[in-house]
């Protein structure tokens, strides 16, 4: 019997080892895969279950928080309580569809899942509270609700921005969604609600377009054209002056480029802008500046390259980077070449042809051209609290690029105020500050006569530095025929920036009671 | 000597609790924010709790082997820790059953003052361990819960009586096959290498067996029925040390898997799910994937108790209690589990291998492969090494029965354990010129 008996063990042995070797593969070896696996929840889970931070604005309105739920495995739920307001800045924070927004790209210091957060936050390592982070927009609630309000329903995008530093003072696309319907934690409905929003796909309201759709600018682009001249020294405010003309054909092509309205302008640099003039602008670019000087300054305010925004994933903007073989020397300018592609351009001087913006882009134009030619890497997060109040996070003011030097920068100024003052862009005028803009009418791809209407401004008190720069566009609307900037978007700019130039009210959200403030 | 032995058990009754109320603090800092209010209460209540269990042993067996008491109790702690964790009205449910255990290892050490007693009884137990098992499909008292008609309610209460059918039946397959044994050994027929018994040898041996299985298949209890039938045939096995009713055996074992297999959707689920829970990963494989994602969550040192989420994981109080300690102790505390169960096993072997009684030997080996193969099951359908097929896991799942049940088995192996030993003994000091061993022959 021993000897059977020896040989049970010897077989539990061999089962036991068995099992050892398979929690090895779970638990060490295959961990990373089962960890990976899009079945898997567990982070998810994890951080529906755990406490979450507020996302508040600038002036103190909470934009998102978490919720206890009583009753249900996921423990809380993320919840909106401004609706489609933030939707675009804040994203969602769903169960089965991931996180988009801020919420995905803080996601970590929200949930206070930082090791410095996790490790450095003694009180609330011992005191078994989740460390979150409460984080604070750039984005003020008031000039939010004013872009919303004067964009109503129709289809556009409506940025606001401080030059200074980069701050994104409000957001707003139309449509937008309710993110709660996919937050909720009624999964069934979430699921549903998201296949609905899918089923919309490309032009479904939950896509941020003020950051991830390009439109052709049209006009706006000259501020581009304009500065290219300025920069290379190639035209100054005054020289050269453009004849008048009600078409321009480039050369090696017989198709003409023609003014709005078939209207005749020419004049200088100033003259030009100051009414928009198609012809005098598509020939600055096509035989005085040429592709590199056009491409460079393009790039130069950010085209061809994604803006460095912290929110997930936005798109570059878009300039031709190759207009073809040089062919001769331009008559106009003996240092440019015309090119095989001279006519593409000359209309992408005036920003048509292949040359697309999203609104974020053009408003990083109007707040290079007010801050003395720097554009501020963008940024929604304004800084990062923990519970008591306690700085986790802040955003420091950083470079982007330098698209102008300060004086060009300062002549362009000088030309764009001159634009809302006694040309296309007077709808802008706020009485007691100092205002600039350029509008823009832009021919969609469509073979229609439907256009966008664009503006891209910037304003300031008098003889001070700008504090508010904007871009906003009324989208083109199959059948409606032509809107102009001057008379449709300038309005909707107009309000957003008295709005935004006056003072901040309310007081922030996340900063907590009891705890010393520098200030 | 009986000093030392019992000495030795009091110094890891001490450790054990020490550890027990540790990780109890530790998952209550982790959930709660706090120590618990009750730790010192609590550490009283296990310690007292195990000194009783002791104090019992030092009483009435003090020869008893001194690691069983201690591994037990440091399951059934380790247990409670995280039952309590994962639900505080269970916790208190759990509580009780362990105080209800505990009492039931002192009642049976009490009551079965020899283990040789039991042997005489044999049919007895027959009688108790059959009823017990076909109790729950008697109507108007079984219940069926989690697809398992294995539930009887009395009253406000519901048990599991096949726990105790457990019991019932080592003691009866010890009693009859070493009565039998001779019978069950002759072999008249060869078949190649091997020699086969008579038939009519064999015939109770499989009524037995079938009802056993068909029984456990009208009740969908898959895990019993396995344990039940490895608890048989290594029991035969080691009575008659015949290797061909191990072939048999397998045999039986194949085909009737087999015929379950196609004849039971239930069962046909358990093993389509074993081989690819990824088909369904929402439903049928839920269980099982969410348990591999906690095991692999715990990685290597785990979440520390308190801090995963193993109550994702449907039933991980009870059945898949194994996931959630490998989630929140990781490897190393999922590989403890394990070593306390090999521990367990070969303090149980030996105690067989020491033992002079032929009954004594086969109860105390059924018993230890009973605990070995249960532990065994469970844990391999937890990580998917063999189709899932649920049973607790001896003294840490929730469970009052089966904590009873456990402990009573402990009992009666110390019991055993004790009664060889100081026979030994006795025959040692008496000097008498026989091996030890011969004292077998003037038992019975």
């Amino acid at each position: 019997m021993n000897d059977q008996i020896r040989k049970v063990g010897l077989a539990l042995l061999v089962c036991f080892v068995a099992l050892f070797a398979q929690l090895n593969w779970l638990q060490l070896f295959g961990a990373d895969r089962l960890e990976a696996n899009p079945n898997n929840t567990r982070a998810i889970i994890r951080d529906f279950g755990r406490d979450r931070g507020i996302i508040a604005t600038a002036d103190g309105v909470i934009v998102a928080r978490s919720v206890e739920v009583e009753d249900n495995e996921l423990g809380r739920e993320r919840q909106y309580p401004e609706g489609d307001l933030y939707a675009h800045i804040t994203g969602a924070q769903t169960f089965n569809f991931g996180a988009t927004g801020v919420e995905a790209v803080y996601n970590d210091l929200l949930a206070g899942q930082t090791d410095q957060q996790k490790y450095g936050d003694l009180g609330a390592l011992l005191g078994g509270q989740d460390p979150t982070g409460n984080l604070q927009l750039t984005v003020r609630d008031d000039v939010q609700r004013v872009a919303r309000e004067a964009l109503g329903d129709r289809n556009g995008s409506v940025v606001v921005l401080d030059p200074r530093d980069g701050s994104m003072i409000a957001m707003w696309s139309f449509p937008s969604y309710d993110p709660n319907l996919v937050s909720t934690i009624d999964l069934d409905a979430a699921t549903e609600a998201w296949d609905e929003l899918r089923a919309q796909d490309p032009t479904a309201p939950d896509l941020p377009k003020a950051y991830r759709q390009t439109f052709p600018p049209g006009s706006t682009f000259k501020v581009v054209t304009g500065s290219a001249g300025l920069a290379s020294g190639v035209a100054t405010p005054t020289d050269p002056v453009f004849a008048a003309s009600s078409g321009y054909t480039p050369p090696l092509t017989t198709s003409t480029i023609a003014n709005f309205g078939g209207s005749t302008c020419g004049g200088d640099l100033a003259q030009a802008l100051r009414v928009s003039c198609n012809t005098a602008f598509a020939e600055l670019g096509a035989e005085y500046l040429g592709p590199e000087l056009m491409i460079g300054q393009a790039q130069a305010f950010g085209f061809d390259e994604p803006p460095p925004i912290d929110l997930p994933v936005p798109v570059a903007s878009h300039f031709p980077t190759d207009f073809g073989a040089v062919l001769s020397p331009s008559t106009e300018n003996p240092d440019v070449s015309i090119v095989e592609n001279t006519p593409g351009l000359a209309q992408a001087s005036i920003g048509q042809n292949d040359v697309t913006s999203t609104p974020l882009q053009m408003a990083l134009v109007a707040a290079a051209v007010a801050n003395g030619g720097v554009i501020m890497k963008p940024h929604v997060m304004d800084e990062i609290r923990n519970r008591d109040g306690e700085l986790v996070d802040e955003y420091e003011p950083t470079v982007w690029k330098v698209a102008l030097r300060r004086g060009d920068a300062d002549t362009m100024q000088r030309l764009m105020i001159d634009v809302a003052t006694s040309g296309t862009a007077t709808g802008l005028q706020i009485p007691g500050f100092t205002v600039g803009g350029k509008t823009g009418t832009a021919q969609t791809f469509a073979d229609t006569d439907d256009t966008h209407a664009w503006i891209i401004g910037f304003a300031g008190p008098p003889g001070e530095p700008a504090t508010v720069a904007v871009a906003v566009i009324v989208e083109a609307e199959p059948g409606q025929g032509q809107i102009t900037g001057g008379t449709v978007a300038a309005p909707i700019a107009q309000q957003v920036l008295a709005a935004a130039l006056q003072p901040l009210e309310g007081v922030s959200a996340i900063e907590g009671e009891g705890e010393e403030q520098g200030g | 000597m009986t000093n030392s032995l019992r000495n030795t058990e009091l110094s890891l009754l001490i450790l054990v609790s020490v550890v027990i109320a540790g990780a109890y603090a530790l998952a209550s800092l982790a959930t709660d924010a706090e120590l618990p209010p009750n730790l010192v209460p609590f550490l009283g209540v296990i310690f007292g709790l195990l000194m009783l269990a002791h104090v019992a042993l030092r009483r009435l067996a003090p020869l008893a082997e001194p690691l069983l008491l201690p591994l037990a109790g440091l399951l059934n702690g380790l247990g409670y820790v995280f039952i309590a964790r994962l639900d505080r009205d269970l916790a208190g449910l759990q509580a009780v059953w362990t105080m209800v255990g505990i009492g039931a290892f002192v009642t049976t050490l009490l009551v079965v003052r020899s283990a040789r007693v039991l042997e005489r009884y044999r049919y007895t137990f027959m009688v108790i361990g059959i009823g017990l098992l076909v109790l729950p499909l008697a109507p108007g008292l079984g219940e069926t819960i989690n697809g398992a008609r294995i539930w009887v309610s009395l009253g406000p209460m519901n048990f599991q009586p096949g726990e105790f059918a457990k019991v019932a039946l080592a003691i009866f397959f010890a009693g009859y096959l070493i009565d039998k044994r001779e019978l069950l050994a002759m072999s008249t027929r060869r078949l190649g290498p091997l020699h086969f018994p008579e038939p009519q040898h064999l015939g109770p041996v499989l009524v037995a067996w079938s009802a056993s299985v068909l029984v456990m298949v009208a009740e969908k209890d898959l895990g019993s029925s396995l344990l039940f039938f490895a608890l048989f045939v290594s029991m035969l096995w080691i009575a008659t040390e015949r290797a061909s009713y191990l072939l048999v055996s397998v045999v039986l074992f194949f085909g009737g898997a087999t015929l379950a297999w196609t004849q039971f959707t239930h069962v046909q689920e358990r093993v389509d799910t074993w081989l690819d829970p990824w088909a369904d990963p929402t439903d049928t494989g839920y269980q099982v994937i969410q348990a591999s994602f906690s095991l692999a969550n715990g990685g290597l040192t785990g979440t520390g108790p308190g801090l995963g989420r193993p109550d994702v994981i449907p039933l991980a109080e009870t059945d898949f209690i194994f996931a959630a300690i490998g989630e929140e102790l990781g490897l190393f505390g999922s590989t403890a589990i394990l070593m306390t169960f090999l521990l367990m096993i070969g303090a149980g072997l030996r105690i067989a291998l020491r033992a002079d009684q032929p009954f004594e030997k086969l109860l105390a080996a059924g018993i230890t492969t009973l605990l070995g193969v249960q532990a065994f099951i469970i844990v391999a359908g937890v990580i998917r090494v063999l189709p899932l097929t649920g049973v607790t896991l001896p003294f840490v799942s929730y469970g009052g029965s089966s904590l009873v049940a456990n402990y009573i088995l402990l009992a009666l192996l110390l019991r055993v354990s004790h009664d060889s030993t100081a026979r030994q003994l006795e025959n040692h000091r008496a000097g008498a010129p026989r091996r030890g061993r011969a004292t077998a022959g003037a038992v019975s």
